[in-house]
């Protein structure tokens, strides 16, 4: 697969839990690409679900970095 | 036309371009004539003990034509008495009062040693002093030139001997042969350095005779190794002269050199921050005339922007060169091929299939013509393509509006990080 599509995919991923109002908890990179901990809390019973997703390209990389820059702006 | 005057520490000469202490400023003779041509100053051939020199002493690199793309030599400080050359430095200078005339001066580690050079030099009447810490061949086997300039201690102690006896200005000449110029550069600067000159030359062996196995040049069947300059240097040396310009703690004037070939070169240098260039090669390849279109392609260019003075372009470029962590990830450059001026050699596609990032595919257009097409997406804008293309025109890199806000990798390492002190747990 180009890695162009490679990356379409993995932004597809991204942009599916920030759409349903997950946040960047934590980012793990290493040897094997960058793991972005997401974490979305339950305003009703306070319970925090994570999902981690997995993230093998460099545009990808660039693409969460941009989406965690927004969310730590939004916060500030 | 534009004011070509600049001054170095105070050193002033009519023109930016110098000669370089080298086998073009090895007498009086000499020196004249390149004056009498036009250079603006010269950086005599160092003085010191008189020394000893061996037959064969140059060797060139010729690359895919083009004559002397590197220059490699073996030869060593002058071989004349100090009193011989103080004399003709005298004579030369009074001759040329407009002219700079520099010492290059070169003794063992000791302070006496620097006191006695330096003091009888200054009564020829020169207008500077610049301390050779970097020929790398046969004088730093006996502990002088680069083995000096190597220690930052021993160029901090002798810079400062140096200027114990100096009533002109010390510039202090660095050798390459080092992994951070910017340290002895530094140790100059403490040591009272009033400019740096940068660089000397690199280690070279020129080649190996693969019919003799001798290496290139030979003294009777052995070599050593030598000193590499010429247009090949160029970036290394543009490189040591940038690093120096943009560190704030070597706040002196540089003096730039290696490589520079013609009046683009010499302009490179002092937008990255030299207050002039200092040239040898060149005018051992084609004469001490090449300051003639020195000199003509630095006015117009100077003029065509209405540059009043040449010392308006020093440092200009500096703010522009920085740490690779300070570039911005999401600038993106996409190669575009214009088929129309493409002369479908394929090269481009060859290089990026083998050896970048396969994103030039071969196709047909329409009547059945084959052309090259960049897949945008795919292209990381590495320049390849446009670097092996042979033809003008035939590639352009052009910039894409990027849909994310630029960020350094700095910023981002510094974001990721801050995740850290607000991550959320259960």
């Amino acid at each position: 697969m180009r890695e162009h599509q490679q990356y379409l995919i993995e932004r597809e991923k991204i942009d599916y839990f920030i759409g349903r109002g997950y946040r960047i908890n934590g980012i793990t990179e290493n040897l094997s690409g960058a793991f972005i901990e997401f974490n979305l809390k339950d305003v009703k019973t306070d319970e925090i679900s994570n999902e981690t997703l997995h993230i093998q390209t460099a545009n990808g990389r660039k693409y969460f970095s941009a989406l965690l820059l927004k969310q730590i702006q939004s916060v500030t | 036309m534009a004011d070509l005057r600049t001054n170095l520490a105070g050193i002033t000469s009519p023109n930016p371009f110098w000669l370089a202490s080298a086998p073009p400023t090895n007498s009086g003779y000499q020196v004249q004539r390149a004056f009498e041509a036009g250079w603006g100053g010269a950086v005599w051939k160092t003085l010191g003990d008189p020394i000893l020199n061996v037959s064969s002493r140059y060797a060139a690199v010729h690359f895919n034509g083009q004559r002397v793309a590197g220059f490699n030599n073996i030869e060593l400080i002058t071989d004349r008495p100090l009193e011989v050359n103080l004399k003709e430095i005298y004579e030369t200078k009074k001759k040329f009062p407009n002219h700079a005339v520099v010492a290059s001066l070169m003794v063992e580690p000791n302070q006496e040693a620097w006191h006695e050079i330096v003091k009888k030099t200054e009564a020829a009447g020169v207008d500077g002093l610049e301390l050779n810490f970097g020929c790398p061949h046969g004088m730093a086997e006996r502990g002088m030139g680069s083995a000096s300039g190597q220690v930052p201690e021993l160029v901090e102690k002798q810079t400062y001997w140096a200027k114990e006896a100096a009533d002109t200005p010390v510039i202090v000449k660095l050798t390459p042969n080092i992994t951070d110029i910017t340290a002895t550069a530094e140790a100059a600067v403490r040591g009272g350095a009033d400019a740096v000159s940068m660089i000397n030359t690199i280690n070279s062996l020129a080649g190996v005779d693969i019919d003799t196995w001798l290496p290139v040049p030979h003294v009777g069947g052995k070599g050593a190794h030598g000193g590499y300059c010429g247009p090949a240097v160029k970036p290394i040396a543009l490189n040591m002269v940038s690093e120096c310009a943009r560190n704030n703690r070597i706040n002196v004037p540089i003096s730039g050199m290696g490589g520079v070939s013609n009046w683009q070169n010499a302009i490179e240098f002092m937008l990255m921050g030299a207050s002039n260039v200092q040239i040898c090669t060149a005018a051992m390849h084609h004469g001490f005339r090449i300051v003639e279109d020195l000199i003509d392609g630095l006015s117009t260019y100077l003029d065509e922007r209405g540059i009043l003075s040449v010392q308006d372009i020093i440092g200009k470029s500096v703010p522009t060169f920085s740490d690779w962590g300070n570039l911005d990830l999401n600038y993106k450059v996409v190669a575009r091929i214009n088929n129309e001026v493409c002369i479908n050699c394929n090269k481009c596609h060859i290089a990026c299939e083998d050896t970048s990032h396969q994103c030039i595919d071969m196709l047909n257009d329409p009547n059945g013509h084959a052309i090259l097409q960049v897949r945008e997406e795919d292209c990381v804008g590495c320049n390849l393509c446009s670097i092996v293309c042979p033809v003008d025109g035939a590639i352009d890199m052009v910039e894409l509006k990027s849909d994310l806000p630029p960020m350094t990798w700095n910023e981002r390492q510094s974001l990721i990080g801050s995740l850290k002190d607000r991550k959320v747990t259960k």
